[in-house]
């Protein structure tokens, strides 16, 4: 156990601040911190507002995890980072940090990408093995379905959305709904008291590969709202989650089957959805696919999914990054490190 | 002995510095506006080869561009964490004044978008705490600018002896925070004095009129006064007096943090048409020599220059005239 490495992982995206420690696959510490209240009522994430927020946070975030861990930065065998994508100024309140931290107790860096990490963090539940697996990795700004083979080298990425995110979708539908910001949580809630068969919004992209497109979803529940005198908004909420939720499994579940990989991650924020873990955990069944849903505190944006990326890449023997690399706004899913 | 690590990422250049009691061991800067992420590291990872032991890390605080600003405060932070050591920060515009010993100077640093942060000394001391101007602004400053960054010498000098900057200095408000619509513009009545003299004594420090005086100038005639209220509270105010056949503009104020949203435009636009009412020929007002943010209001407004009066302001403090022609 104590000859597993010990990392600390910290992510700075978009509006949590976060940083998780981790010893080998075994969880540490989790702590976050968000700026979402204060970016609610421009109904949406502000980076100027998000930067701030993540710098002011920063080292209480540090300590309070520091804490929960039982551990001295001095114990840290290496040091992660979110270094993209994301928001560019508020990834470089992380990468300083985190460089500060590295630099002080020469200590190696790695600056890992985001998406990896949401599906690295299924390798904190050390009872199965990582991989192989198929992975759908579902937020605000990807939906991808991913064949992982070597979680800390490279993943393939066998399809992903043409168009919106599916978490843009969930948040584009809560502004046509005016619910409130973040719309995934708000559709979640409100969908509760819906049918989900009342309404049949189309499904999108039918094709046989494995992208996906939810544009054609949000102009037809806009257009359903505008045409219908009296709109039942729960049923509305519910019909349009299962339209999203129906095209990722169907898809992420195609894959298992053409592959013959019989396990699945769903991972990212919108993994959280409770319909979709519901409907994922039946299909799963019918289709005798392993489940693997990181719990949902661990499927939004957090640091435990970077500390988890690189206690993989340091344990796999991966070259650590060279102080000074670049962050950068977008990054191919398949370079789960830099340089 | 302090060993004190320097930072400075709030200009254009990235600076570090390692500093033993005053001396320089070792600095090193790279000069890319856009880099300082990238950079930081990299030369802080040569200087520590240089000298590894420090005892305090001094952050320049800004004000600066936002995102470089940012690197230096989250990258110098968590080196004092993880060394367990203490960090201070400083006003980088402080620092840079430091390296200037002329009578009247102002210090300033390109803050993009056409803007630039300054602060005025004068003296040897700071005369006026840091502010905006646009670029046609600064070329009407009458004294030399001085734009070099402050070096790590400079950084761990105030560093060493004055007191921290705990927060960054951010001048500008975040581009998402919508301008407060809602300023009411209004006479002042007695119940105001208060938040006025309040401000009053907070802005001018060296001479602010007394509560005596204001009530003298409220009971007064020939006299138009007016508050600027945001949220129930006096942001701002103004005075003109009629005298024969001109207005004389009193004062005009407006508190720091509310600057740069026209609330000093509108109270003038109100006493021009409060002087246009009285029909005198013209406006008249005293400003300080170099007081920087109202000088291009009045000049665009108007206003010039006709005349100075030295010492009026007190020993070596000048004002200027200015007036406005109100014609008909
Ligand atoms: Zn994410």
């Amino acid at each position: 156990m104590s000859n597993q490495p010990l990392v600390l992982g910290i992510e700075t995206s978009c509006d949590e601040t976060a940083v998780g420690i981790v010893r080998g696959r075994t969880l540490l510490a989790n702590v976050i911190a968000s700026s979402v209240e204060e970016h609610a009522r421009f109904g949406g994430v502000v980076p100027e507002i998000a930067s701030r927020a993540h710098l002011e946070a920063m080292p209480t975030v540090i300590k309070q995890a520091l804490l929960e861990a039982k551990v001295s930065l001095r114990d840290l065998d290496a040091i992660g980072v979110t270094a993209g994508p994301g928001l560019i100024g508020a990834l470089l309140v992380g990468t300083s940090a985190a460089h500060g931290l590295a630099l002080a107790l020469n200590k190696p860096i790695y600056g890992v990408n985001h998406l990896s990490s949401h599906l690295a963090v299924d390798a904190l539940d050390e009872s199965r093995p990582l991989q192989p697996a198929i992975g759908l990795l579902v937020s605000g700004g990807h939906s991808s379905i991913i064949q992982v083979t070597d979680m800390a080298r490279g993943v393939k990425v066998l399809g992903a959305t043409i168009d919106d995110a599916a978490g843009e979708a969930f948040d584009k539908i809560a502004r046509i709904l005016e619910l409130d910001f973040p719309g995934g949580p708000a559709i979640d809630r409100l969908a509760l008291s819906g049918n989900p068969t009342a309404i049949d919004f189309p499904r999108g992209l039918q094709s046989s590969d494995y992208n996906f497109s939810f544009s054609g979803l949000k102009t037809a529940v806009a257009r359903y709202l505008k045409q219908t005198p009296a709109p039942h908004r729960a049923d509305i909420a519910a019909s349009f989650q299962e339209a999203i939720v129906d095209v990722l499994l169907t898809k992420a579940l195609r894959a298992t089957a053409e592959t013959g990989i019989d396990s699945l991650i769903i991972a990212g924020g919108v993994a959280a959805n409770s319909r979709l873990r519901a409907e994922a955990a039946r299909r799963c069944a019918l289709a005798k696919v392993e489940l693997r849903t990181p719990p949902p505190l661990l499927c939004t944006d957090n640091g435990a999914m970077v500390a988890a990326m690189t206690s993989l890449a340091l344990s796999a023997g991966v070259a650590s990054s060279k102080p000074g690399f670049p962050t950068l706004s977008t990054v191919p899913l398949d370079q789960p490190t830099w340089a | 002995m302090t060993t004190i690590l320097a930072i400075d990422t709030s200009t254009d250049r990235t600076t570090v510095g390692v500093v033993l009691d005053g001396v320089v061991i070792k600095e090193l800067h790279h000069d890319d506006p856009l880099a300082h992420g990238e950079v930081l590291p990299t030369l802080v990872e040569k200087l520590l080869e240089a000298s590894s032991e420090i005892d305090l890390v001094a952050i320049a605080m800004g004000p600066g561009p936002f995102t470089g600003l940012r690197v230096g405060i989250a990258f110098g932070q968590a080196f004092a964490l993880a060394r367990e050591i203490p960090w201070v920060g400083v006003s980088t515009l402080a620092a840079m004044a430091l390296a200037h010993a002329e009578l009247e100077f102002v210090v300033a640093i390109d803050a993009r978008r056409r803007e630039f942060f300054c602060e005025h000394y004068m003296n040897g001391k700071l005369y006026a705490p840091a502010i905006t101007l646009q670029r046609e602004e600064i070329a009407l400053v009458p004294f030399p600018i001085f734009y070099d960054p402050p070096t790590a010498q400079n950084i761990a000098q105030l560093a060493a002896t004055a007191m921290g900057v705990q927060e960054p200095i951010y001048i500008r408000k975040p581009d998402a925070y919508p301008a407060p619509k809602g300023v009411k513009f209004r006479p002042w009545t007695h119940i105001d004095l208060v938040d006025i003299y309040a401000l009053e004594k907070s802005i001018y420090l060296d001479d602010p009129w007394s509560m005596e005086q204001f009530k003298e100038e409220q009971a007064g005639k020939g006299r138009q006064y007016l508050v600027a209220e945001f949220a129930g509270k006096v942001v701002g105010y103004a005075g003109i007096m009629l005298a024969g056949d001109v207005t004389d503009i009193l004062t005009l104020t407006v508190a720091p943090e509310h600057r740069r949203r026209g609330i000093a435009r509108e109270l003038l636009k109100r006493m021009v048409d409060w002087s246009r009412n009285q029909k005198v020929d013209a406006m008249m007002l005293e400003m300080r020599v170099g007081n920087l943010e109202a000088e291009p209001l009045y000049l665009a407004s108007g206003f010039r220059k006709i005349s100075e009066r030295p010492d009026y302001y007190g020993p070596g403090l000048t004002a200027i005239v200015m007036r406005k022609e109100l014609g008909k």
